[in-house]
């Protein structure tokens, strides 16, 4: 199939609007650049300068207990500040990553929850969880917080093995192998019925994992069986179902405040044996949704690797349930936006700003990207069941961040 | 949507304004973490307590009067994080006029210690503070209907009666009626919440069809979609 027949069914209406994505693979489209693979363009700087790297070395924006820098076994480190905000609760500032005998490597420059939204089957009720969530962060115990401190009671910073980072095996000798570590950063709050375990995890490899897992209790509403689930004995009780929308509001700042693009990546081919790749470079704000093979990335132009290739930090692999929610919240009609940061667009629905747009469908208004903001939105669907009873085992959502070129090899 | 204007720079609310303003209920808002002890905060580091007192008086010194008689009140300070103030600590005062309906963030820096930018609305509401989520369950006490349902279940799941609201584990939530719902369309002007309320046994008894409209001081019942 040609490229220009598939893209509008893969791209959302507003994206096709802002971003001209309906362009061929060999044309640049109107409002966005269309490249093949691994065109690197023409730069004088492969290097992002002593400026930047200058800024990733200088001393941490925040003092104990708020700066979290550790170094993970394979020799990687992480450095961030977080903070408890009143709203936002739990927020990372300055995450930065340094390879096994890198140089640092800033990230984001702030990324928190911009929304808990939870509507229920039967159409009410609807909840905006956010919420004064700094308000309401649980008290952490020891046990909370295994084989980690706890900051200020109500922040875990602990690392954990996240498995095998490789295994290789070699004809005659050893594998080739080791376990991978991860620094975990995490907060909980108490909304109501639910506990919401707030989430990242930064990896030996780069990579971060912002995820919500929902504890806590079921809220026992009742409900008729088209809209639930029966949990209680016989059929007593019917627990309505209903879906968690999780937004996260990240402001990438990859490798330095600058040059921050933002490009979606899909792979036309579906029933042929062919896939090829398309590249969308968003120009101006924008809403994109989820498709298969489907993915975007935040790349600095202007910084390169040792191998030459732009530095970025790739995201996806959301496995959403991709709720799509009535007119009035549409705010839900989008996995991804990017905007043009603006400092009172701070949630996705029920921004608490004067002055400022409510919502972040609205906050997409054409405006050109020159410091994109990235807003992921995440949905779980949540049919009860049995087991679900007191407490709720956790369900978890969330998304990855991976670094795509920032280094030149497995940081290992 | 009704929106004011933004001053910037309001005039009287500068350092001279510190002088015997304290009408802050800056012991009941700020962030958790920033319970912290005295020391020259970093950049990024959260409000300390003495910052978020100072911010208090200093975003409050020409709403004193307003706030005595209850129509203004401080909800909460928030940390300033505008790029475009670089490295200056800066804090946001979310205010709520309750006599007229508006919704007020007034930004504070701290090294100039005055009000440097103010922003104001209708129609759009922050989150509840803790003030307001004890004033909703007072409300909601005195309701013979919605308050009788409550205390009923608290003394049946007890075993004795209900003394206060503090008895309660409480939640607020913003409610903003949405166009099919009936009932509640105060709330499209008014401040009003939904209130979860935690019973000494661990469950949550049905509160989503009410709503306490604080602005109004009432309780309101849904109805329809």
């Amino acid at each position: 199939m040609r490229l220009s027949a598939l893209l509008p069914s893969l791209l959302s209406c507003a994206l096709i609007v802002t971003c001209g994505a309906s362009a061929s693979a060999s044309a640049p489209a109107r409002a966005g650049t269309v490249l093949p693979t691994g065109t690197v363009r023409p730069s004088g700087a492969l290097s992002p300068g002593g400026a930047v790297r200058e800024a990733a070395r200088r001393a941490p924006a925040c003092g104990a207990p708020y700066l979290v820098e550790r170094e993970l076994p394979n020799g990687a480190r992480w450095r961030l500040c977080w903070e408890m905000r009143v709203i936002e609760g739990l927020t990372l500032t300055g995450v930065a990553y340094t390879p096994p005998r890198g140089r640092p490597i800033p990230v984001l420059r702030s990324t928190a929850l911009a929304q808990i939204h939870v509507p229920y089957d039967s159409g009410e009720p609807r909840f905006h969880d956010i919420g004064a969530l700094g308000e309401n962060a649980v008290t952490l115990a020891s046990a909370d917080c295994p084989g980690g401190e706890r900051r200020e009671r109500f922040v875990c910073v602990t690392t954990r093995s996240r498995g095998h980072g490789y295994l290789k095996s070699l004809p005659g000798e050893p594998n080739l192998s080791a376990l991978g570590h991860e620094l975990v950063v995490y907060a909980a709050f108490q909304i109501g019925w639910y506990t919401y375990l707030v989430e990242w995890a930064f990896s030996d490899d780069g990579a971060i994992t912002p995820r919500v897992g929902a504890t806590g209790s079921l809220a026992g509403f009742a409900t008729g069986p088209e809209y639930g689930w029966s949990t209680g004995t016989g059929d007593t009780h019917v627990e309505q179902s209903h879906t968690h929308n999780i937004f996260w509001r990240l402001d990438f700042d990859v490798d330095g405040p600058k040059h921050d693009v933002v490009e979606q990546y899909d792979f036309p081919g579906s029933g042929t044996a062919r896939r090829t790749l398309s590249r969308t470079v968003f120009t101006e704000e924008a809403k994109a949704v989820n498709a298969p093979a489907r993915w975007w990335r935040v790349v600095d132009t202007e910084s390169r690797n040792a191998d030459g290739h732009p530095i970025s930090w790739e995201i996806g692999d959301s496995g959403s349930a991709q709720y799509r929610g009535p007119a009035d919240e549409a705010f839900t009609r989008a996995d991804l936006y990017v905007t043009q940061y603006r400092a009172c667009e701070r949630l996705a629905s029920n921004n608490p700003a004067p002055r400022c747009a409510g919502s972040v469908d609205r906050y997409v208004s054409g405006q050109r990207l020159t410091d994109p903001v990235v807003w992921v939105n995440v949905s779980y669907h949540h049919v009860a069941r049995d087991e679900d009873a007191d407490p709720m085992p956790t369900h978890w959502q969330g998304f990855r961040i991976t670094p795509r070129d920032a280094m030149a090899e497995n940081p290992r | 949507m009704a929106w004011g204007r933004i001053v910037v720079a309001l005039a009287g609310a500068g350092v001279a304004a510190l002088a015997g303003s304290l009408l802050l209920l800056s012991g009941e808002q700020g962030s958790q973490a920033a319970r912290s002890p005295l020391r020259t905060p970093s950049p990024a580091d959260p409000l300390t307590d003495e910052e978020i007192d100072r911010v208090g008086e200093i975003a409050s010194a020409t709403l004193r009067a307003r706030m005595t008689n209850g129509r203004v009140e401080l909800l909460y300070i928030e940390r300033g994080d505008d790029k475009a103030a670089g490295e200056r600590r800066r804090a946001d005062a979310y205010i709520y006029d309750y006599a007229a309906n508006r919704f007020i963030v007034r930004t504070v820096d701290l090294a100039e210690g005055r009000v440097v930018a103010e922003r104001e609305g209708r129609g759009t509401q922050p989150p509840p503070s803790r003030l307001e989520e004890e004033r909703a369950a007072e409300l909601l006490l005195a309701d013979r209907v919605h308050g009788g349902r409550i205390r009923a279940a608290y003394a049946r799941t007890a075993g004795r009666p209900l003394r206060s609201a503090s008895d309660l584990g409480l939640r607020a939530l913003i409610y903003t009626p949405r166009p099919a719902s009936r009932g509640a369309e105060a709330c499209s002007d008014h401040r009003c919440v939904r209130l979860l309320v935690r019973l000494p046994d661990g469950t949550w008894p049905d509160t989503t069809r009410t709503v306490v409209d604080l602005s109004a001081k009432k309780i309101l019942t849904l109805t329809g979609r």
